[in-house]
């Protein structure tokens, strides 16, 4: 696929996606093509490492970890770009961290030269919305389009780590954020803003007392706009939005909670010609009916 | 006539004995150092979730908390730490750059090095597994299976070699 026009960046998978969402991966590796992204598998990448309980571990660690992974994209000469949020919080706060403390930079790489490697702070850390509109130009995104998503009704979730700190993730106003919703108005959706999107999904603290009410108020937030799909980035507020949106109908016996989350990068591959299947979508627990006429419409 | 002396006397109220060896604990890891510019004005709960869903749980409680070197209540089994959702809300909030959240993860830190975590958080486990296999979440047939029918190559194993000696 790759030709002399195709930007090449290194492709940061992570773990969870690969692992547990595999659609997520193939929605990726089959729509960034066709914007004239070269996507670049480098061998040698781990874990992040995961921002929440290996954070909560030993913060010097996580860093040296994330700086390996760096390393791995310096040798090669490119920069990263990253498609789970939390990959791409690690990455980038590990970027910003060490770029601005020698010290702790020279502490995580007398770690690194066990291991023959230094983390020079060159490769820069895109998550994959970004790469689009800013290396590749949204406008790439209708131009790939040929089967419009024209009624399709998006509620868009950002999700926590995509955003903030601000300062760090340079994504988006946090407080007021678009990038998204400009994407799916690429596909000739309707993106629409539901009440409580600032809310967190609850991945991370899952055991304790907050989610199960938290995501009542959220999903039910996201009922009452009436979308067709709720679209998401990030497998962690995905996860939650799929199989755990079906656990909490049931704990609230609420049955208007089943808006269907989606991956972006799934709907864009719909509106490029792909089927359901080869997105994966047909795999999810709560299942998007309205998307089954766009599958099914002549390309 | 000469001006009246405002001598009203200081009430008397609890004693606080300040601890500052639990904060120099703090300060030792990563932006540990960054509490002591709190100066208590509260931005950090008004957007925290973890706030509004559940009681007792605020920010600005745990910053004062460290700041006065309550460090049992936070790092016993009770610790309100493992509460915080980690959404950097506060961190966008707060005017002193404090990242609250990012002091949150200290104290949790300090926790890992005791070995007292909570068994539900699995932050033990968790490591453990990126320990030996490089990945968060183990390789399952399912896996297997989902790929193939998507037409992505399988995923091969990782070599933790070298994860093993940056952590050692
Ligand atoms: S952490 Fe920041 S926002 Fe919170 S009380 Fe302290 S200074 Fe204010
Ligand atoms: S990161 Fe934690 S403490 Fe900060 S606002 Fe979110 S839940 Fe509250």
């Amino acid at each position: 696929m790759a030709n002399e026009n195709q930007k090449k960046f290194a492709f940061f998978p992570g773990c969870l996606i690969p692992v547990r969402y595999p659609q997520m991966e193939a929605a990726i590796r089959k729509t960034l093509p066709k914007l004239g992204v070269d996507v670049v598998d480098l061998a040698g990448f781990t874990c992040c490492p995961d921002p929440i309980y290996f954070k909560s571990y030993d913060k010097t660690a996580w860093l040296a970890v994330a700086a390996r992974n760096l390393a791995v994209a310096e040798e090669a000469g490119l920069n990263v770009f990253t498609i789970c949020s939390g990959c791409t919080a690690t990455l980038s706060e590990t970027y910003q961290q060490l770029n601005t403390n020698k010290k702790l930079k020279d502490e995580i790489n007398m770690r690194l030269a066990r291991v023959g490697k230094e983390y020079k702070g060159t490769a820069t850390i895109r998550h994959v919305a970004t790469l689009i509109r800013d290396e590749v130009g949204i406008e790439a995104v209708a131009a790939s389009v040929v089967r419009p998503l024209e009624g399709l009704k998006v509620a868009i979730h950002y999700g926590c780590h995509l955003l903030k700190p601000s300062h760090v993730m340079r994504v988006d106003d946090p407080d007021d954020p678009h990038i998204l919703d400009d994407l799916v108005a690429e596909l000739g959706a309707t993106p629409v803003r539901h009440e409580e999107w600032i809310l967190c999904c609850g991945k991370a603290c899952k055991h304790e007392e907050a989610p199960p009410a938290m995501m009542y108020d959220l999903l039910k937030s996201v009922a009452a706009v009436e979308a067709d799909v709720l679209g998401v980035v990030c497998p962690s507020c995905f996860n939650e939005f799929d199989l755990g949106q079906v656990r909490l109908a049931r704990q609230y016996d609420d049955e208007t909670l089943k808006t269907p989350a989606v991956y972006y990068f799934q709907l864009l591959g719909l509106a490029q010609g792909l089927t359901l299947e080869e997105v994966g979508l047909h795999r999810h627990k709560v299942r998007a009916p309205a998307l089954e006429k766009y599958s099914a419409a002549a390309v | 006539m000469p001006p009246k002396k405002n001598k009203k006397k200081r009430e008397e109220g609890p004693t606080v004995t300040i601890d500052f060896e639990f904060k120099k604990l703090v300060e030792k890891v990563v932006d540990g150092t960054l509490v002591n510019y709190c100066y208590q004005c509260g931005a950090c709960v008004g957007d925290c979730p973890s706030a509004r869903y559940v009681e007792g749980f605020n920010p600005r409680e745990i910053m004062l908390k460290v700041l006065y070197g309550f460090g049992e209540e936070l790092v016993g089994p009770a610790s309100p730490a493992w509460q915080c959702t980690n959404c950097y809300n506060c961190y966008e909030r707060c005017p002193q750059n404090v990242k609250p959240v990012e002091i949150i993860i200290a104290v949790k830190n300090l926790m890992a090095q005791r070995g007292i975590y909570p068994a539900k958080a699995q932050v033990g486990d968790l490591v453990n597994t990126v320990l030996e296999t490089g990945r968060t979440a183990p390789v399952t047939a399912m896996t297997t299976k989902l790929r193939e029918e998507l037409g992505l190559a399988p995923l091969e194993a990782i070599d933790t070699a070298e994860l093993k000696k940056i952590l050692e």
